[in-house]
Order: C-alpha cells, then sequence, then structure tokens
C-alpha cells in the first residue's frame, strides 16, 4: 500500500513539474493534478512554488499517506507538454488510464521534438517585423527589425545552448539585435529607424511570466504570482539593458 | 483606406502572434487558429483606437474577444483555451510603453540639471502605469470567460460558435 502511494505521488509530482516548468498557471497545474489524483482514487493536497512542489497523497480512508517534495526543471515555455497533460488528465478521468500508462504519455510528451531551429528563427524574425509594421515601421524598418530579431534570438538560442544563466542570455540576445537595428539609427536607413529599433527587442519580452503573474494574482495564488512578476520584470531590465548598450555605444 | 490600413494591421498582428506561437512550441493543429484569433484581436484593438478609445479598453475588448473565442476552438482543436490566447494576446503586450519608461528611467538616472525634469518624471510615470494597467487588462480579458462562468474547466463552458 505504501509503495504504490509513493509511486502515485511521484507521477503527481513530475506531471506537476512539467506543466510548471512549461508555463502553466498554478491553478491549472492544482486542478490538473487534483483531476488525476482523484481519478486514481486518492485525495491530494498540494503546495506549489516556482522551483518546488511539495504534495501528500492520501488513501480514499484517510489510513495511509505519502509527503514528497520535488523540484522543477528549468522553466522553458512548451505549450505541446501543456497541451498533452491536459488531454492525459481527461483520459485518466474518463478512460480510466493506471499508472503505467501515465508514465509511457508522460515519457512521450517529453520526447517530443521542438519546431526546426531555423523555422522557429525565421518566424520570429517575422513577428519582429510585424511588431515594427503595427509601431508604424515601412518595408526598411521591417527589414532591418526582421535581421535584427533573427541575430538576436540565435544569439539567444547559442547562450542558452552554452549554459549561460538566463538572464545574461536575455542582455546578450537585447544587445545583439539593438546593435544591428541601431546601425541603421546611425546611419539613418529609413524614414523611421526608431520603430525598428523599439521592436527589434520585442522577441524577448517575457509575456508568459507576467501574464500569468496577474493571472495567479487574480487566482489569489498571490506569493507565485510576485515570483513570476519579478521574474518578467527582471528580464525586462535585461533588454532594457541592452538597448542601453546600444545607445551609448552608437551615441543615439 | 482606413479600413484597409486596419485590415492589414489586423494581419500583421497575426503574424506576430504566430512567431511567438512557434517559440512556444504550440502543437501544430494550433497553428492556424492562433493566426486568426491574433488578427481577430489585433483588428479589435486597432479599431477601437480608430475611435479614440482608450488605449486600455481598446486592449481589453481585444484580449476578452481572445478570450471568449479560444473556449470553442479549444473544444474544437482539443487544446487548453491557453495554447490559443497566450500566443494572441503576445501583439498587444505594451512593449513601447515598457520601452519608453525604461527610457525615461535612464533619463532620470543620467540627468544632471534639475531643467526639463519634471515633464521626464511624469512622462515615465505614465508609461509605466500604462503597461502595467495593459497587461491587468490583458490577463484579465484572456480569463473573462472563465471569470464570468465560474467553472473549474474550460471542457464545462458552452459558447457556441
Amino acid at each position: 500500500m505504501d509503495n504504490n502511494l509513493g509511486k502515485i505521488a511521484d507521477v503527481l509530482l513530475e506531471t506537476g513539474a512539467l506543466l510548471m516548468a512549461a508555463g502553466a498557471n498554478t491553478g491549472r497545474i492544482r486542478v490538473t493534478i487534483n483531476r488525476i489524483a482523484h481519478s486514481l482514487g486518492y485525495q491530494v493536497e498540494l503546495l506549489i512554488t516556482h522551483r518546488a512542489l511539495m504534495l501528500s497523497v492520501i488513501d480514499d480512508e484517510g489510513e495511509f499517506y505519502t509527503s514528497k517534495l520535488k523540484r522543477t526543471p528549468p522553466h522553458g515555455v512548451n505549450f505541446k507538454i501543456l497541451s498533452g497533460i491536459s488531454r492525459m488528465s481527461w483520459s485518466v478521468q474518463d478512460e480510466d488510464w493506471n499508472l503505467d500508462q501515465i508514465n509511457a504519455e508522460l515519457a512521450r510528451l517529453k520526447s517530443l521534438p521542438h519546431y526546426p531551429r531555423y523555422l522557429i528563427l525565421l518566424l520570429v524574425a517575422l513577428s519582429g517585423a510585424s511588431f515594427c509594421r503595427l509601431f508604424g515601421g515601412g518595408w526598411i524598418e521591417m527589414a532591418t527589425a526582421f535581421v535584427a530579431t533573427f541575430a538576436g534570438l540565435f544569439v539567444r538560442q547559442e547562450a542558452i545552448k552554452k549554459n549561460f544563466n538566463t538572464y545574461i542570455c536575455a542582455v546578450m540576445a537585447a544587445i545583439t539585435a539593438s546593435l544591428i537595428s541601431g546601425l541603421a539609427v546611425k546611419f539613418g536607413i529609413g524614414d523611421h529607424p526608431e520603430h525598428a529599433f523599439a521592436t527589434s527587442v520585442l522577441f524577448l519580452i517575457p509575456g508568459v511570466p507576467l501574464i500569468n503573474s496577474f493571472t495567479d494574482i487574480i487566482d489569489g495564488n498571490i506569493s507565485t504570482g510576485i515570483v513570476r512578476g519579478t521574474n518578467g520584470l527582471i528580464i525586462a531590465f535585461c533588454i532594457a539593458l541592452g538597448l542601453l548598450a546600444a545607445m551609448v555605444i552608437f551615441n543615439i | 483606406m482606413e479600413v484597409l490600413l486596419l485590415l492589414e494591421k489586423g494581419l500583421w498582428a497575426g503574424f506576430a502572434a504566430l512567431g511567438f506561437a512557434i517559440l512556444f512550441n504550440v502543437p501544430v493543429r494550433t497553428l492556424f487558429a492562433i493566426w486568426c484569433l491574433g488578427a481577430i484581436g489585433g483588428l479589435l484593438k486597432f479599431s477601437f483606437l480608430e475611435f479614440d478609445v482608450n488605449i486600455i479598453i481598446a486592449s481589453f475588448i481585444g484580449a476578452s474577444a481572445i478570450g471568449v473565442l479560444s473556449i470553442p476552438l479549444a473544444h474544437k482543436i482539443h487544446s487548453p483555451p491557453l495554447i490559443f490566447s497566450i500566443p494572441a494576446v503576445i501583439p498587444m503586450v505594451p512593449g513601447a510603453f515598457a520601452y519608453k519608461m525604461m527610457l525615461g528611467m535612464m533619463k532620470i538616472a543620467s540627468h544632471t540639471t534639475e531643467s526639463g525634469m519634471d515633464q521626464v518624471l511624469v512622462d515615465t510615470f505614465q508609461f509605466g502605469i500604462k503597461a502595467m494597467l495593459i497587461l491587468l487588462v490583458l490577463s484579465v480579458g484572456v480569463a473573462v470567460p472563465m471569470l464570468l462562468t465560474r467553472k473549474e474547466s474550460a471542457k464545462r463552458i458552452r459558447i457556441k460558435l
């Protein structure tokens, strides 16, 4: 009995840790873990923080319980995992999946590939150009924003691969992007090169942490909300630091 | 002419959303829906801005539309609503205001004389407040269907397209 409780706790913690790392808000993590646990016939109590999860699994009679703690893996937004785990939790409830099936599905979800690297680079660069258009830039500014975003994201991916600190990665990417778009401002390429300068770093905006921060706070999970908000704020400062560096270097 | 320009901006808002969708590694089957949602949200926001509606309210309307539409899409394409709504609202994230606020803060930090400081202070504060409020209404807007129906899961909400 005790052994089984331990296994259940492991599976639930693994699910929760994957969700937290992939960018789910706190309410979603709690609802999903509760749904899976109830379908398997157990009660759970949860403590959710940004870097670790703690839960107690209690069997139906309330006679046996196990508590476990798990650190979350490094955070990286991955909606394929969110979507997959959401579908899995409904299958557990509606089709009575057992532990082995859940473990197999979690392993499959973790092994799902990302999009090809150059497709990511191209489309994110396109989205940088789109931002530039939305801010009122013309074709030339859009091209500048495209190139700057492409180079910035490339540098960020390389920096992440070399295991730099997350914030340092953001600073490096922001400096690269703003140096390239700053060249356009310095030499007056296009009518409003400053639009390209302002939008070339927008691919770095911490949209998921900031939106999740407010979602958590509205939901009453204020402590995780503040942690996410602080994280997002520091990334925003990193972006500003990169812009500042380019402005000092080019004196613009 | 105005209408054409608006439509074009909606188009670009869709592409901005698409780039972030790819960056967030969404399932392939949701890509087209995310482009459409981004375009609809952007189109609504820019249309209301055209009628001199406050940018905070315009953002809220755009985000609420995205939030409501993401529910039937979630049923149809079998993914949680936030997969659609978060990339779609990213083009509305107040990047310009945050950027101007940062510029203002740098000015405050590097300013040596008193003259002209009042204006810089007021501007910086204003941009900062706008950026924060827009972020707040974006997350409230996206959550509108959940907040109004008071359901724990989007699966229990019925919104017919």
